[in-house]
């Protein structure tokens, strides 16, 4: 697992570590089951605080992405993991419905908006 | 969360210098950096939790125990580090752990050898030939050889290169691999804590100023620039002190998300450093 | 405890393998053994306490599993320590080289006078530090020879009829009587400096 955290960033590293463990996550580039390194162990590998990392894993238990048991270490949630996709599809669903209804007030057609589409999902990776 | 240290309302008064009921606690399982400018009590807190100073009122409890009945079971679980040389002179560094060795019950030679050879010590040169970097990593390989749960360093890193510095760190990151573990350290070298620190615990004049952990201080506490004439004695209430010059002025908040309320997108918020928070408190002072 | 007295004799392992064989030497040549061995007992003990009086070694002292009752205790007992090897030294070399034993008395002597001075600088360096002993020393001189030339012109004859008469009784019962006021000295001392050193400040 890939973690790069910058210093110099206005966003608290912990929600640096939040942000892409939860992308790995999302990803399926870990996969539900998987333990995650210890927070002490990730500590040092990052060269940062117990307390930044503890904080990290914390955000994503309280949002459902990991479970900790104790004396064992923290673990990537099953169910929760696809009841996070159910609800991020159901978002996108929304936001799209409302995408569509405001191209179709100012006239821009599916093929126009497929390509404006594209282009920006290529744009941001 | 269960506390190693645990000082209430200490006071102790020296000719010309106070420590004023000073209340702290260092958390269990985690590193506590120290702070506060020089003189300001750090030396004298710290020779207070290793009972080398009693409070004139007040007490001192360490791992939950007192010093009057427990002296020698607490000291047997502390690691020191000073910032002086504290071996005698005319011994070496062997001669020195054939001193200490027999003080403690848990002492490991295997752990004193293996430091030793990792920090490049002579063993059979006399301790007053070491240099302050060496003298330092001599006392850290003492206080690593007996499995102490609670390691309390005095100003380790000063008078040390930036890559020994480095590598206190990494050090100190593999000691915290156990949870059980907890490290007390006073620094004025700030820059040190960003990496390792859970908690910073600021005094001032004798006096606590907070306990915080880290993340929480660039969450409550921001440099704000701006235009002097923003300024006025109702907005100035708002920071713990202000620096004005010809072309604005800077001030550190205590309370971010309500200067951001007040002043909006008129100033700029920046992320303190604790060099900041230590100047400007002073100041505010 | 039994460390801290190991270390103060490990310590002093230079002076000790220096000093011993000199005082043979002494023997040798034929000077008063008692005046000889008074003089090397009270300089290994003060030099070993002033080992242990810097800052940085009451620091180290401190912070290591002991306490501040036995540091001073562990001082005491291995200054007798110190005495004992002396008197060793000069009971084997007199066995050896002149075939005799030395009195018991002599041996009292040494120890009784070497006992007493410790006494008084040990509690003395606690409170200042021995480096002010030679000051102290020269001071007390001069006041006691103001005493004797302005006040109390015959205090030499006093003192010395008291010894005459303390040397009358029967030998057993002075030596008893020595020996416990000798003892309790050594312990008043003892309780004096462990009050002082337990509110040392470093």
């Amino acid at each position: 697992m890939q973690i790069i955290i910058s210093n110099h960033s206005k966003e608290p590293i912990y929600e640096q570590i939040y942000v892409q463990i939860k992308k790995h996550i999302l990803t399926n580039e870990i996969q539900a089951g998987q333990a995650l390194p210890s927070m002490r162990q990730l500590a040092k590998d990052l060269n940062i605080s117990i307390i930044t990392t503890k904080r990290a894993y914390e955000e994503l238990e309280k949002n459902g992405f990991i479970f900790s048991i104790v004396g064992k270490g923290s673990f990537v949630s099953e169910q929760n993991n696809e009841m996070i996709r159910e609800r991020k599809m159901q978002a996108i669903e929304e936001q799209l419905t409302a995408v569509i209804q405001n191209s179709k007030e100012i006239g821009i057609k599916l093929p126009e908006l497929k390509e404006l589409l594209t282009m920006l999902y290529k744009e941001d990776t | 969360m269960e506390n190693v240290i645990e000082l209430h309302h200490v006071n102790k008064t020296f000719k010309g210098f106070q420590i004023k009921d000073l209340s702290i606690s260092v958390k269990k399982g985690f590193v506590t950096g120290f702070i506060g400018g020089n003189g300001v009590g750090k030396s004298t807190t710290i020779k207070m939790i290793l009972n080398l100073l009693q409070p004139d009122s007040g007490s001192v409890s360490v791992f939950g125990l007192d010093y009057k009945k427990n002296e020698k079971e607490i000291k047997q679980r502390i690691g020191f580090v000073f910032d002086q040389n504290i071996f005698y002179e005319d011994l070496t560094l062997t001669e020195m752990k054939r001193l200490i060795k027999p003080a403690y019950k848990n002492w490991d030679d295997s752990l004193f050898h293996h430091y030793a050879e990792k920090f490049d010590l002579p063993l059979k040169k006399k301790m007053k030939t070491f240099s302050k970097g060496m003298l330092m990593k001599a006392s850290l390989t003492f206080a690593l050889s007996h499995h102490a749960e609670l390691i309390i360093m005095d100003e380790p890193t000063s008078g040390l290169d930036p890559i020994f510095r480095r590598e206190l760190l990494e050090i100190l990151h593999d000691l915290m691999q156990d949870s059980s573990r907890t490290i007390f350290f006073s620094t004025h070298i700030t820059t040190d804590l960003d990496r390792i620190a859970d908690y910073i615990t600021f005094i001032h004049n004798g006096e606590h100023v907070f306990t915080k952990e880290q993340n929480r201080i660039e969450e409550e506490y921001a440099i704000v620039k701006g235009e002097t004439n923003l300024l006025d004695s109702d907005t100035e209430q708002e920071f713990i002190s202000v620096r004005k010059s010809n072309h604005g002025f800077e001030a550190l908040t205590i309370n971010k998300q309500h200067t951001k309320k007040i002043f909006g997108d008129t100033v700029i918020l920046e992320k303190p450093t604790l060099e900041d928070i230590m100047l400007y408190t002073k100041k505010g002072m | 405890m039994l460390n801290l007295i190991l270390k103060d004799i490990y310590m002093q392992k230079n002076a000790l393998f220096i000093l011993l064989p000199a005082l043979i030497i002494y023997l040798l040549i034929g000077t008063s053994a008692v005046w000889i061995c008074i003089v090397f007992c009270i300089v290994i003990i003060t030099d070993s306490f002033a080992k242990d009086e810097k800052t940085p070694s009451n620091l180290l002292l401190n912070a290591l599993p002991y306490t501040r009752k036995e540091i001073v205790s562990s001082k005491y007992i291995s200054a007798l320590a110190f005495i004992f090897l002396v008197l060793l030294t000069i009971f084997l070399g007199n066995w050896l080289m002149h075939g005799e034993f030395i009195q018991l008395d002599q041996l009292l002597l040494i120890t009784g006078i070497v006992i007493v001075s410790i006494s008084f600088i040990f509690p003395f360096s606690y409170l200042f530090k021995s480096q002010y002993l030679m000051r102290a020393f020269i001071i007390g001189f001069i006041a006691y020879m103001v005493i004797i030339n302005l006040f109390i012109p015959n205090l030499n004859d006093r003192i010395r009829n008291f010894v005459q008469t303390v040397l009358s009784f029967d030998n057993s019962q002075v030596y008893f009587i020595i020996l416990l006021s000798v003892v309790l000295f050594y312990i008043l001392s003892f309780l004096l400096s462990i009050r002082i050193y337990s509110r040392k400040v470093f």
